[in-house]
């Protein structure tokens, strides 16, 4: 078994040094692969991270109109509580809005203008929605005290939506272009041992006819394209560490607080995606080829 | 140029003579010529050999080959061997001739597990071909020996590596693999060429290496297909006489040849193929005798 093992990688490093141009092919297009792979898992996790964290800001904030008696105002927070699809309504008053302004404003290291103008903000209801995304019955309830009530209602979830379809197509276009250019490493690979097991015919003929057992001819081209996989890996994950210092702080910039970037779990993912996607596309790829090969030569 | 094997076999006396038989059934003294007069009519089959001692008591006969009512027919249609009966005992050394496409490879290469037979029963050093899992062939073919015409050797590897290739490739261990490969370098006589290539070696010498490397897991028996054909006279003759040491020492030979010379000289037993049939089965010379 240990006789195997030893003698399947060094028939396996002789073999990708002496069909090295063809090595370095099948390795150059599985890094290729391997980095589409892990830059399409990067993004969506960032987009998907970015999008459960404005599904949880979300609410539909509700401006009321000028001077509405308070029996009013209870009456349509305890309607919109009675729904199914809110969670919570909260009732934020005009100089409350202001001074959660003026905060927001001094945590930003902005200068306090508040004393130079007139409160701008109206009396407000905040409705927070178990379903970021149901939000009929709301809006019909709101829609029918427009007006005396209701001064305006703001919602952001057409921009989620928008968030949602732009994920949702960037997965489905990733993923398309990800299998096609991993049956292209695949092939690669297979054509890259195809040609390592002909250039090696006579060894394995002479193989066969001394009583050589199925694993010593076969074991040396599936270490060859498990090698191919692995390298790919490596090469793939050394410029992944070089790049994700600059691309934490891309993300950071463009995203703000939103926590994009390389989070220990995220890491995890990539590196064992990447591994497990370089050996099993080298190994099957090697798989194929070789017993092609032994099928034809009984 | 010296007689290389002799001078092997002076190097490395005791190794030879001290070479048991691992063999239970040698029946007949190799080299022993058989009475004519047993020899039976021209299409008459071989019937075993002539000096047949009373059944052994310890088990049954012992046969390196059998083959009963063996045919061959290729996916193309050719029929390219029909109807062989054949019986080779362990220890027999038989030639094994016939024109060109008379069916001697299609034959050596349904032995060796090659090919499959169409119909017939086919029985190589204990195992049924007909029968034989895929997993169990490589330990088959670890009982033959193989020796080809064009001696089959790696050329980047040197004649030590060339013969080590073999054992390395069925698990033995390096210890194990380097006592034995010096072993045969000595009975073919290439201890001083075990580090060159191929390339420098002379055809002999490059057959010899390839004999020893047929030796590797001490076969039962030894496949020679055109050992010879590619070799001068004299060259041919200290093969012939290294296969028939190696016959001595308790290992089965067949050979098949084209060399007139050598096997009329020899006076082995001779089987003639002809259009894929077995067309003789004697003692005697490559053609029929009329004596």
């Amino acid at each position: 078994m240990l006789h195997l093992v030893t003698f399947s990688v060094r028939q396996a490093l002789e073999g990708l040094w002496r069909n090295r141009v063809m090595s370095l092919a099948a390795t150059v297009t599985m890094v290729m692969m391997l980095l589409l792979l892990s830059s399409l898992v990067i993004v969506l996790s960032g987009m998907q991270a970015g999008l459960s964290f404005v599904e949880s800001k979300v609410e539909v904030r509700v401006e009321l109109a000028e001077g509405v008696a308070q029996d009013r105002v209870d009456s349509l927070t305890a309607q919109l509580r009675s729904l199914p699809e809110v969670s919570d309504v909260i009732y934020v008053s005009k100089e409350q809005a202001l001074a959660d302004f003026t905060q927001q404003r001094i945590a930003d290291g902005q200068p306090d203008l508040t004393d130079y103008i007139r409160n701008p903000f109206p009396n407000q209801m905040s409705v927070k929605l178990r379903d970021p995304r149901v939000s009929d019955q709301v809006m019909s309830v709101l829609d029918a005290e427009r007006g005396p009530v209701v001064a305006n209602v703001v919602e952001k979830q057409k921009d989620i939506d928008k968030l949602v379809s732009v994920t949702a197509t960037l997965r489905t276009v990733g993923v398309a272009v990800l299998a096609l250019v991993g049956l292209t490493v695949l092939l690669i690979v297979v054509n890259s041992i195809r040609m390592a097991v002909m250039s090696r015919s006579q060894e394995i003929e002479i193989m066969r006819l001394v009583g050589a057992s199925d694993h010593f001819v076969r074991w040396p081209f599936i270490v060859e394209g498990l090698l191919v996989g692995l390298l790919g890996a490596a090469v793939t994950l050394t410029l992944l560490l070089l790049a994700s210092g600059p691309i934490s702080e891309v993300a950071k910039v463009i995203a703000g607080q939103v926590p994009v970037g390389f989070s220990q779990s995220l890491t995890f993912q990539v590196t064992s995606m990447v591994l497990i996607a370089g050996l099993g596309l080298g190994g099957v790829g090697a798989w194929i080829s070789v017993r092609a090969y032994l099928r034809n030569a009984t | 140029m010296s007689d290389a094997a002799s001078t092997g076999a002076a190097r490395t006396p005791g190794m030879l003579l001290g070479a048991a038989p691992h063999r239970t059934a040698v029946l007949e003294p190799p080299g022993l010529p058989r009475d004519p007069s047993m020899s039976p009519g021209p299409t008459t089959r071989y019937q075993g050999p002539a000096l047949m001692p009373p059944m052994p008591p310890l088990g049954p006969l012992l046969l390196a080959i059998r083959m009963d009512e063996v045919t061959k027919v290729y996916p193309n249609g050719k029929h390219a061997v029909e109807d062989i009966d054949l019986v080779v005992p362990e220890g027999d050394f038989v030639f094994l001739v016939g024109p060109s496409g008379a069916g001697k490879s299609t034959l050596i290469k349904l032995l060796v597990c090659d090919e499959e037979a169409t119909t017939g029963t086919l029985e190589v050093a204990g195992h049924d071909l007909g029968t034989i899992k895929r997993g169990e062939i490589p330990k088959l073919r670890r009982q033959i020996g193989i020796v080809f015409q064009d001696f089959r050797l790696l050329p980047r590897k040197t004649v030590r590596e060339n013969v080590a290739f073999a054992l390395e490739v069925t698990g033995a261990n390096r210890k194990q693999t380097r006592t034995t490969v010096d072993r045969l370098l000595g009975l073919v006589g290439l201890t001083g060429q075990a580090d060159q290539r191929p390339g420098q070696l002379s055809g002999g010498e490059m057959q010899r290496a390839a004999i020893a490397r047929a030796m590797v897991h001490d076969p039962r028996l030894v496949i020679a297909d055109e050992p010879t054909g590619n070799l001068d006279p004299l060259i041919s003759w200290e093969i012939i006489q290294l296969l028939l040491r190696i016959n001595e020492m308790g290992t089965t030979v067949l050979m098949a040849t084209h060399n007139a010379e050598v096997v009329t000289a020899l006076r082995k037993r001779v089987v003639a193929l002809e259009a894929g049939r077995i067309v003789r089965d004697e003692v005697g010379g490559y053609h029929r005798d009329y004596a």
